[in-house]
């Protein structure tokens, strides 16, 4: 799948890209399948287990496109959290800051 | 009445003490500090929040208002419960940007994004308003204990309203948050277990699978599976107008935050996650098994539909789902079947208590009364406000008489003028603290006017739910966006260091250059050809 990105520096993963956009569309879609799908299978109805297939599939293909993504902004961002948590509890203890 | 045999009486002691053990074995992490209390230290692997998502947004009113709408409109009523996905956007925008910024709540979140007085006043607002909100849904969730227990065993509506929260309030003060997602998961699994066995009972007690859809087929009723079957494209109560409207709160609000008042107590489970990734993938899924939850639900609902067609009064169908279990399973399994209930209802009440004591603790307290106080003295207030919550749901509960109305005045009018606003302060830069606070205090004004005063005078027609949302939405802009434009933008300082933490989507080009040019982003090196 040349189309979807799967090597990410932490720059090219901060920024919204197309495989964000794909993951929007399916994400969406993925849940409106698996509503239906799952009640109309259990129906035992040929609609439902397509409609169930497609929910499978799309959430499926949504994993495959936003993971490698999210693995590289979580782990560079996780190199960032403890100074930032720390910045945070100052604001919070602004009285410790104004003296 | 049900009548209970000893088996089933076993069952519901077992259960309520694994529940409230497996919560208390937690009380020595619980106790280490604020974040402890309210974020499980912020280590959590995804599975574990994802399973509190599910376990926490199956309450005990939850079948009732499903029963309800399945009932009265067939598989097609599904869609009412869709709200629930707005994760399928959040999971990998609002989410990742929420989980960036570190927040522990929504309120301190406006501090981040908004700066100055603007800011300060918005979380003030907010967490008074949460803490407010968390009782008032306690309230509504203890009530509908209160009237199974008054199903199954004749009690006094008070009296199921009060002994279940009790019993949860022990888990959730010994080991605050820890306490609440341990018991989460197992109440989770508990749950949906129990949600399958009962609704596949419900299925094969009407004849099993084929049997419903060619009972309803003979009584004219084969719209019913249709999860497309609405009244028209305006008229009737049920209108392809009101579908469209429901996608758009549910699928775009995944943009924003707050556009779902589910998104508070999925904030707090973001942040108590180890990871931006985590956080992703426990909305996305916990959000999921809902939606399949809702599903196995209203093919039950179509079996007792086959079985009682008749059924005129909301109050007698809406306890459907109910009815299945206790009316249809074996003696032993009603037992089981009722610690489930329990299950499902003490999720939901330790969420509320929790996400409730930690806007009380976070922004009231810790950051407005009292900044030097010490971790110790933090987790002690957050267990005096937890049981000060306790208290005020027990009233908030004996004074909400008719469930249903009250649901959706909460779940669709208290949220439409800031719908927008929501999505607004995530993707647009210029939206200020003064544009955002405008639209929640026209909101609170207007929705009471276009729902209740101004049709009881006559002045408006009484308008169907969506064109109430749209009115509002509308309305509601005439005066942010005024009010937004007329004001000074927020610093340009404040907005680099959001956006250099928190990389929002959206329109914020001028913050990024100003990052930029300070040097705070990492620029992605131009593509370069390469000699062989």
């Amino acid at each position: 799948m040349g189309f979807i990105k799967k090597d990410w520096t932490p720059a090219q993963a901060d920024e919204w890209t197309k495989e964000d956009w794909i993951a929007i569309v399916l994400s969406p879609l993925s849940y409106i399948f698996l509503t239906i799908g799952t009640g109309l299978s259990i129906l035992l109805l040929p609609i439902g287990f397509i409609l169930l297939a497609l929910g499978i599939i799309s959430a499926l293909l949504m994993h495959l496109v936003i993971d490698p993504k999210l693995k590289v902004i979580s782990s560079e961002f996780e190199k960032k959290q403890h100074e930032y948590l720390e910045k945070l509890e100052e604001s919070i203890r602004w009285e410790d800051n104004d003296g | 009445m049900v009548e209970f045999q000893f088996l089933d009486w076993l069952w519901i002691i077992v259960f309520v003490l694994v529940m409230i053990g497996s919560g208390a074995l937690f009380y020595r992490l619980g106790k280490r500090s604020e974040s402890d209390f309210f974020l499980a230290g912020r280590g959590l692997p995804w599975w574990l929040p994802a399973s509190s998502v599910y376990a926490t947004h199956t309450a005990t009113d939850t079948p009732i208002w499903v029963t309800g709408v399945i009932y009265k409109y067939g598989f097609a009523g599904i869609w009412y419960t869709f709200f629930s996905a707005w994760c399928a956007i959040s999971a990998f925008v609002s989410t990742r940007i929420f989980r960036r910024s570190l927040a522990y709540t929504q309120a301190e979140w406006n501090t981040l994004r908004f700066g100055g007085l603007g800011a300060e006043m918005l979380r003030g607002w907010i967490s008074g308003w949460q803490v407010f909100m968390n009782m008032f849904i306690l309230g509504w969730v203890g009530i509908a204990m209160g009237k199974v227990c008054h199903y199954v065993f004749g009690w006094e509506i008070w009296i199921g309203l009060i002994s279940f929260s009790a019993i949860c309030a022990v888990y959730v003060l010994s080991a605050g948050y820890w306490g609440v997602i341990m018991a989460d998961f197992q109440q989770g699994i508990i749950a949906f277990f129990v949600i399958v066995i009962v609704s596949m009972w419900g299925v094969f007690a009407a004849g099993g699978p084929s049997e419903i859809v060619y009972k309803l087929g003979e009584m004219g009723e084969s719209w019913r599976l249709n999860p497309f079957a609405f009244t028209g494209w305006f008229e009737g109560d049920f209108p392809i107008a009101w579908f469209i409207t429901m996608m758009v709160i549910s699928i775009l609000g995944g943009f924003g935050m707050g556009t779902s008042i589910d998104w508070y107590p999925e904030a707090q489970r973001m942040q108590s996650a180890k990871s931006v990734r985590d956080a992703s993938y426990s909305i996305w899924w916990g959000s999921a098994l809902v939606l399949v939850r809702n599903s196995i639900w209203a093919v039950a609902i179509l079996g007792f539909y086959v079985m009682f067609p008749n059924i005129e009064s909301t109050a007698e169908y809406e306890m459907g789902w109910f009815k299945l279990g206790f009316d249809f399973l074996p003696v032993g399994l009603v037992g089981f079947f009722f610690a489930a209930i329990i299950a499902i209802h003490l999720s939901t009440v330790s969420t509320h208590l929790n996400l409730g004591a930690m806007y009380f603790t976070r922004d009231l307290y810790h950051h407005y009364f009292k900044p030097k106080a010490t971790e110790k003295e933090l987790v002690w207030v957050g267990r005096i406000a937890t049981f000060v919550l306790l208290i005020g749901s027990f009233f908030y509960g004996l004074m909400m008489e008719e469930l249903t109305s009250w649901l959706i005045f909460a779940l669709w009018l208290m949220a439409a003028g800031v719908w927008l606003p929501n999505i607004l302060q995530v993707v647009w830069w210029r939206f200020n603290a003064w544009g955002y606070l405008s639209a929640w205090i026209a909101n609170l004004g207007m929705s009471w006017m276009v729902v209740w005063i101004l049709p009881s005078f006559g002045v408006i027609p009484k308008l169907p739910d969506y064109e109430q949302f749209w009115l509002l939405m509308i309305l509601g802009a005439l005066i942010y966006i005024p009010v937004t434009l007329s004001t000074k933008p927020e610093k340009m300082d404040h907005l680099v260091r959001y956006y250099a933490m928190s990389r929002p989507i959206g329109w914020w080009k001028p913050v990024k250059e100003e990052a930029e040019k300070r040097g705070l982003l990492k620029t992605i090196e131009p593509f370069k050809f390469t000699e062989a």
